[in-house]
């Protein structure tokens, strides 16, 4: 077999020459390409977590000494042979708790944004001046930075903001909620927030998808005498099974991961009231200095978001990888 | 006198400056079949959203049954309409969207059963009941589109160009099952179709549209052999009608079309309006309906031949007339050279006569069989 | 047919939407010109009475308002308050560290060279299991696996593998660079994946045969062609990294700080969080931002859903 190198040259395999390492040659090129990557991501992903597993079998904190003693602490201490995790699953409730918080929060947020940018997007379909106007206005919550985002709402609503007054209007007497200063009202504000930030997203999946539905089953629904709800209901939602499984996976898969905007928001507070995963992990690692604890506490948040979005994403593997 | 059962008065639809449909009357019988034929764009797809409600005209009436419909919404009209690509619901099964229409008349279910196996029975699809739309046929599935509007027992049934998303061996298949859907239902039935051939083999009659306005309304043969104008005659038919271009002559009684050195001698017969010998006249006839003769037969012609194409049986021989062109179809193995003349003779009632500009038909005698 | 009727309920849906989207940000920019004394108020001052941009001063030019009270020695001003007991230096060395060009100085620099090196690992990553389908299944989805799960869980070991004794690359560019790089290259290698996707493989294999390597091919052929889509991924990473907050606020403390630190920083023990402060450098920050999504406003959907749905 001859193939052209690309210094004109011509290397002959199978006669008896060395085979040297052709960059063009087929087989090599696509690993060449993704060595890059390959090698970013060890580094900056597998390594550290191959550091974080072992030192969550331990008990090293920062103040024990650097690095070294704490990947060398698994041989010299005593192993604690998975202590940490045991602890954290029987015995802290704010680990669950916190685990409970996060699925609570994201399900609600994604809900609501899941209806609000339907509607939204419904009302897309039909007719009316300056759309491009009114879709550049709608999507612009989204492209907010996450700490801006955070701050905004924090100021909106403080107890005398305009939150409370505009409320105080619509009921036609004062209203002074502590939105950030009481569990439940905080965990309101929380999901508003993200609700507000994130439902242009879904608005745009909506859209796109309402459009893909094809224009004939509908009028043949309408001539067998649908109703419009009717039509919605059993032609254009299941038509869109596919595009609402890929908006709640996708962004699903960033809810819970929320951190910026809590933190401003209430840093995890009142109490605990809206500490996510997230937070109470940040609150371990960096404001109790209980880096193995924490250790722990994040592999096995690691583990379980790994094998959940896999399986989220089980049904649109097809379409990610080979495009809609 | 038959039933009307479906009245188009006056219809007429504007899309801002567009005129798509202008001012078309057509009453249409019970249990009639008739076709809606005309090329892209002639505004028969606008009358078919019209009929069943999806599009409001412009202005005019549309009756069923004598009263107008225009407030009816779609699903009341009691109308059935089968898609060009059936647009069956591809996430549910056969079954279920046999079952829609019912669903929505909230039949109580034992009834609904009942309903979808006695059409299933009859468009043969029982098998399939329970079967998702991509695992089916394209034959398969204009049934299951056919069946989803007749379990619905609508009294009109319309039909977007039914044939046209079939292979040739399907086609054949699909136009004896609607002759026997036909035949069986005795249901009003209206195909819309830009394929002259569907429209010849299924429909009674044929309402021939053009640019937004009915050019004729009658029955399948006369609108192939009495074509009332040039675009009539030239939309149906294949080979096409041939036209030939000529003026006017008359001599002895006689009247005759002559262009350069051809002739081609006119039937006896009245003419419609005034046509005075000299002005330019365009003589349709059919390839069909031209026969060889000898030189000296009467209301022969001879023409010079231009190719000879042998086709199998049958061979068609193109010939000059002036300046237009002439196909004739004759027997293979007739004696015939490039060069040569051939002399033809028409049948006398088939020939038409038109008006060189605007097309209308003039010569008026044997029309109407 | 679904109505295509624009009834006046839908007016008033598409108004309450409209207003919820926009309220909070015209909040933001009606506070960034406002006065100190109108930040905390009871009902809450909607626009300014007399907007200033005093706030604006302080984030991007201290000294200009250092000048325009005469120098040093004044502490007290409806701006910058302090209590008088406030010590004069610490109201001043207060301000000049308030000023935000650390932050958009660092911003700028980690955000660009962030992004450069995420887009061109991710665009061989992309050409590479685009075209040849590299690792199958596996490859894509384990590229992805980066974005599953919280930053915090990393961001664990990141501070220990950042810190002294091991790469010792706290508080530099360079960490942040290759921590951002590292979080969003899932993004781009997905994203520009879907747009060498788009692209007909018979190009490559015609330049090809016109004597092209396969190299060449790519680079001069291919990476062309899909430039648009670079460069809607490149403004949409930018993006990712502009507003990145946890990693910044964690491997950084004082030589390398970033806008959203430096956002988090407007808080003084004497006065409170810095509203009308924060809100300046917020509007600053989101200029951008608001620009660049308008320009690839299109591209998005499919950035956002890792080229799943193309609009």
């Amino acid at each position: 077999m001859v193939t052209n190198t690309s210094k004109g040259g011509v290397s002959t395999i199978g006669m008896g020459k060395p085979r040297r390492f052709d960059p063009n040659d087929k087989k090599y090129i696509p690993a060449l390409l993704i060595t890059p990557v390959q090698i970013l991501l060890c580094v900056m992903l597998i390594f550290p977590f191959i550091l974080e597993f072992v030192i969550s079998l331990t008990e090293w904190q920062p103040i024990y000494g650097d690095f070294w003693t704490a990947f060398g602490s698994v041989f010299t201490q005593k192993i604690n042979q998975g202590i940490n995790y045991n602890y954290l699953v029987t015995e802290e409730p704010r680990y669950l708790q916190a685990l409970g918080r996060t699925v609570i929060m994201s399900v609600i947020s994604l809900c609501l944004e899941f209806l609000i940018g339907l509607g939204l997007a419904s009302l897309f379909l039909k007719k009316f001046w300056g759309k491009r106007i009114w879709f550049t206005a709608l999507l612009t919550p989204m492209m907010i930075m996450p700490v801006v985002v955070g701050y905004t709402w924090f100021m909106l609503f403080q107890y005398n903001g305009p939150i409370n007054q505009i409320f105080g209007w619509i009921a036609f007497s004062p209203v002074n909620l502590q939105w950030l200063n009481d569990g439940t009202l905080a965990f309101i504000a929380v999901i508003v927030t993200e609700v507000w930030h994130w439902t242009p997203l879904f608005f745009l999946i909506m859209l796109s998808g309402l459009n893909a539905v094809p224009e004939n089953p509908i009028r043949a629904a309408t001539v067998l005498g649908a109703s419009n709800f009717k039509i919605f209901w059993t032609i254009i939602l299941p038509n869109m099974r596919a595009v609402i499984i890929i908006a709640f996976v996708i962004r699903g898969m960033e809810v819970v991961k929320l951190f910026d905007e809590i933190y401003l928001l209430t840093r995890g507070g009142p109490g605990t009231s809206t500490e996510t995963i997230s937070l109470y992990l940040y609150k371990l690692a960096f404001e109790d200095f209980r880096l193995a604890y924490a250790g722990s506490a994040a592999f096995i948040v690691l583990v379980i978001t790994v094998v959940l979005i896999n399986m989220m994403l089980k049904p649109i593997r097809y379409q990610l990888v080979e495009g809609r | 006198m038959a039933k009307i059962k479906l009245e188009l008065v006056n219809l007429s639809k504007e899309f801002g400056k567009l005129t798509a449909v202008d001012d078309v009357n057509i009453a249409i019988e019970e249990s009639e079949t008739m076709a809606l034929l005309g090329p892209s764009g002639c505004g028969k797809s606008t009358i078919l959203n019209m009929i069943v409600g999806l599009e409001a005209p412009t202005s005019g009436d549309i009756l069923i049954d004598g009263k107008s419909v225009l407030d009816v919404p779609p699903g009341e009209r009691n109308i059935g309409l089968v898609f060009q690509d059936y647009a069956v619901f591809t996430h549910m099964t056969v079954r279920n969207n046999l079952a829609y229409g019912l669903k929505i008349r909230k039949l109580a279910q034992p009834e609904i059963e009942r309903e979808i196996a006695k059409v299933a029975e009859f468009l043969s699809i029982t098998h399939q009941l329970d079967r998702k739309p991509d695992e089916l046929g394209a034959s398969e599935l204009q049934r299951v589109a056919i069946g989803r509007t007749l379990v619905t027992s609508p009294e009109i049934l319309l039909l977007d160009e039914p044939l046209s998303n079939l292979e040739a061996a399907m086609r054949n298949q699909m136009r004896r099952e609607l002759r026997r859907i036909q035949a069986d239902t005795g249901q009003t039935i209206i195909y819309v179709t830009h394929d002259q051939i569907e429209a010849l083999s299924l429909a009674h009659r044929i309402a021939v549209m053009d640019f937004g306005s009915l050019q004729q309304y009658d029955t399948a043969h006369n609108v192939y052999q009495y074509p009332k104008n040039r675009f009539v005659g030239s939309f149906l038919g294949n080979p096409p009608m041939n036209f030939l271009k000529g003026k006017l002559s008359e001599s002895g009684g006689r009247r005759a079309v002559t262009s350069g050195d051809s002739t081609i001698p006119l039937p006896a017969g009245n003419l419609g309006s005034d046509v005075s010998a000299g002005s330019d006249v365009v003589v349709g006839v059919r390839p069909e309906s031209l026969s060889l003769a000898s030189a000296d037969d009467p209301g022969s012609f001879s023409v010079p031949i231009l190719a000879i194409e042998p086709q199998g049986p049958e061979t068609v021989v193109t010939a000059t007339f002036g300046d237009s062109s002439l196909k004739v179809i004759v027997p293979t193995g007739t004696e015939a050279t490039e060069g040569d003349s051939i002399a033809l003779v028409p049948k006398s009632d088939l020939v038409a006569l038109f008006d060189a500009e605007s097309g209308v038909r003039l010569l008026d005698s044997g029309d109407r069989r | 047919m679904p109505e295509r009727k624009f009834t006046p309920f839908n007016f008033i849906a598409l108004i309450a939407g409209l207003l919820f989207a926009v309220f909070p940000i015209l909040w933001m920019v009606s506070t960034s010109f406002k006065l100190r004394s109108e930040w905390v108020t009871s009902p809450p001052t909607w626009v300014s009475s007399a907007p200033t941009v005093d706030n604006y001063l302080t984030i991007l030019a201290p000294q200009v308002l250092l000048e325009r009270r005469g120098g040093t020695k004044q502490v007290g001003d409806e701006n910058f308050g302090g209590s008088k007991d406030d010590a004069a230096g610490g109201a001043i060395a207060d301000l000049l560290n308030r000023s935000a060009w650390p932050g958009i100085k660092g911003s700028i620099i980690i955000s660009l060279s962030a992004t450069i090196l995420s887009i061109v690992v991710g665009l061989m990553a992309a050409i590479s299991i685009s075209r040849y389908r590299f690792g199958g299944n596996f490859t894509p989805f384990f590229i992805l696996a980066g974005r599953m799960f919280p930053p915090i869980a990393i961001a664990i070991p990141f501070v220990i593998m950042f810190g002294p004794k091991v790469f010792d690359i706290t508080d530099t560019y360079f960490g942040l660079i290759v921590a951002y790089a590292a979080v969003t290259v899932p993004f781009s290698t997905w994203m520009l994946k879907s747009f060498v996707d788009d692209l007909p493989h018979e190009i490559e294999e015609a330049a090809m045969m016109d004597g092209y390597s396969r190299w060449r091919a790519h680079f001069t052929v291919t990476v062309p062609l899909i430039k648009g889509g670079i460069i809607a991924t490149t403004l949409f990473i930018f993006i990712l990294n502009w507003s990145e907050f946890l990693f910044a606020l964690i491997l950084t403390y004082t030589d390398v700080q970033t806008i959203p630190v430096t956002l988090s920083k407007y808080f003084s023990a004497t006065e409170g969080t810095l509203y009308g402060v924060q809100a300046a450098l917020a509007m600053v920050s989101i200029v951008p931002l608001v620009i660049v999504g308008f320009f690839i406003q299109k591209h998005l959907v499919r950035g956002l859903t890792l080229g799943a749905i193309k609009r």
